[in-house]
């Protein structure tokens, strides 16, 4: 929720011992192959380069560089969020396979930063979706974020990081947020409830008074529509 | 032969494919990192991400032909290990030769092609357009090769294609021999293997990874598997056609990942060509070599 320590951790509930074994193992597979998706929106973005090349290399910590949200575990921002990027964050966010983790880098992801008093920055950013760890600064150097995300895996180790199991049991909270931001008619083309129902993580605060709002506005998603070549619109009679 | 022995061998040969598979994996991550002067990933790696990426609790599938296509990718790999000879293991070499493991090697790329048309992506679909076409590109030099091999030992089997270059020494070998076509198989093998400059298909910058755009957790990781496997069936079947096979473990497992540090340590110091000049360079450069090397066979 607000504060990522309040963010309650439920164990899976295994009964074979081989299970947690197994837990285990993936668990530690989990920390030690990080693929990261950098949605770089400001200034932050200028220092993974150096993170990621000879300088530092993220590489020997399994940590590397993923172009589609599908593949990605770690959805890194970098810098403020404008309330137009925001809708572009949650879209991407939403896309992500579960375990995801999201990274907040600079202050402006803490709080605002320096654009605190712009009318179009988005100022906290787990108010819109589960943060696992910030790493403030402003911009924080490559040796501060690799110390981050080494924290980030000492948490997956350890089964802490869970901030995206909350995103689907506090769905109610998240969404008013972002509808306060958006509008009542904001609506993403993931089905949040129906995953958390398919995958038994439906909890309290999924369901609650903005779910009813949205639910009221929901549009059903249609396939795109498939054609071969340039359509030339027939004007409107 | 014993079918039970037989069953053995036809468990076993993949599976030893894929851990050296992986250890090429592992091998081609370390040279990119040392070229680019890095440390480079821990030696599970390769280990590490295909666990983890099965084990992802939500796996986002598109549709039945996703998931045959995934398999499909992974199945034709897998078949073709069978029909690759290794020390002490045969499988269904014999039976098989050497144009059923062309076809077999084909199988990946439309399967892969199956599985993301129904992902509906437009990046992947790209991606897979230009897969098959770098597959046109590179198949045709790589077919004449593995004629011309053919032709010179007078058979289309793999085992006495090992077994003759076996019993006449470093000289009877393909390379020794045919140095034309060693070289344009070389040149084909690396445009196989997908690799700069011959990644027109993967191209993270532009089409987003083509046809992995929309894959995710176990998907993905079949696609690694494959990719692993990927590397094995080339380098093996390169070492089989000119380096001899292996009479041991040690001289079969060393020249195959010599031979794939070739290509792969010349892919991390190029950028990507272009579709139109994939095909330009590979329809002219290998298949002349190819056909100059033909040539002089006959």
């Amino acid at each position: 929720m607000s504060s990522i320590k309040q963010i309650p951790v439920i164990e899976e509930k295994r009964t074979n011992p081989l299970a947690r074994v197994f837990d285990e193992l993936v668990r530690f597979c989990r920390s030690r192959s990080l693929f990261l998706l950098h949605y770089c929106t400001g200034c932050g973005a200028i220092e993974l380069p150096p993170a990621m090349t000879s300088r530092f290399d993220m590489e020997r910590l399994g940590i590397q560089p993923m172009v589609s949200p599908r593949q990605a575990d770690i959805l890194l921002i970098t810098g403020y969020v404008s309330i137009k990027t925001l809708k572009r964050v949650i879209l991407t966010y939403e896309q992500m396979g579960s375990p995801k983790y999201v990274i907040g880098i600079c202050s402006c992801t803490v709080n605002g930063g320096m654009y605190w008093q712009s009318y179009a920055t988005a100022k906290k950013l787990d108010e819109y979706m589960p943060v696992d760890l910030y790493i403030a600064g402003c911009m924080p150097r490559p040796e501060a974020v690799i110390e981050g995300l080494q924290q980030l895996m000492q948490r997956i180790k350890t089964g802490e990081a869970k901030g995206w199991e909350d995103y689907y049991r506090n769905y109610d909270y998240y969404l008013g947020n972002q509808q306060k931001l958006f509008g009542n008619d904001w609506q993403t083309p993931t089905d949040v409830i129906t995953e958390a129902k398919h995958y038994d993580l439906l909890g309290e605060g999924t369901l609650g008074e903005h779910t009813a709002l949205l639910e009221q506005h929901q549009q059903p998603l249609e396939a795109l529509e498939m054609r071969l070549g340039h359509q030339v619109k027939e004007p409107a009679e | 032969m014993a079918p039970l022995e037989l069953i053995i061998e036809l468990v076993l040969m993949p599976l030893v494919a894929f851990i050296v598979g992986l250890m090429m994996v592992l091998m081609m991550r370390r040279i990119a990192a040392k070229l680019q002067r890095r440390v480079g990933p821990p030696f599970f790696q390769p280990l590490y991400d295909i666990v983890k990426l099965h084990g992802k609790r939500t796996q986002v599938s598109h549709g039945m032909i996703h998931d045959i296509g995934i398999v499909m990718a992974m199945g034709g790999y897998i078949a073709a290990e069978t029909l690759l000879p290794v020390p002490g293991m045969n499988g269904i070499a014999e039976k098989g030769g050497i144009i059923t493991l062309l076809y077999l090697m084909m199988i990946p790329s439309l399967g892969l092609a199956l599985g993301v048309g129904q992902c509906a992506n437009p990046n992947g679909s790209i991606g897979i357009a230009r897969a098959l076409t770098a597959m046109l590109a590179y198949d045709i030099p790589l077919v004449i090769v593995v004629f011309g091999v053919a032709y010179a030992a007078g058979t289309t089997n793999l085992v006495e294609i090992i077994a003759t270059q076996q019993a006449g020494g470093f000289e009877t070998w393909g390379a020794v021999q045919m140095p034309l076509l060693a070289i344009a198989g070389l040149i084909a093998m690396h445009a196989s293997l997908g690799k700069q400059p011959f990644e027109i298909y993967i191209a993270p910058a532009e089409i987003a990874t083509g046809p992995m755009v929309e894959m995710g957790g176990k998907y993905l990781g079949g696609l690694f598997v494959m990719q692993s496997f990927q590397l094995y069936t080339t380098s093996v079947l390169y070492v089989s056609l000119f380096l001899g096979g292996g009479t041991t473990w040690f001289d079969f497992l060393l020249k195959s990942f010599l031979v794939l540090a070739i290509p792969v340590s010349i892919a991390y110091l190029f950028p990507r060509y272009r579709t139109e000049d994939l095909l330009r360079l590979m329809w002219k450069w290998p298949v002349m070599l190819g056909l100059i090397g033909i040539a002089f066979v006959m």
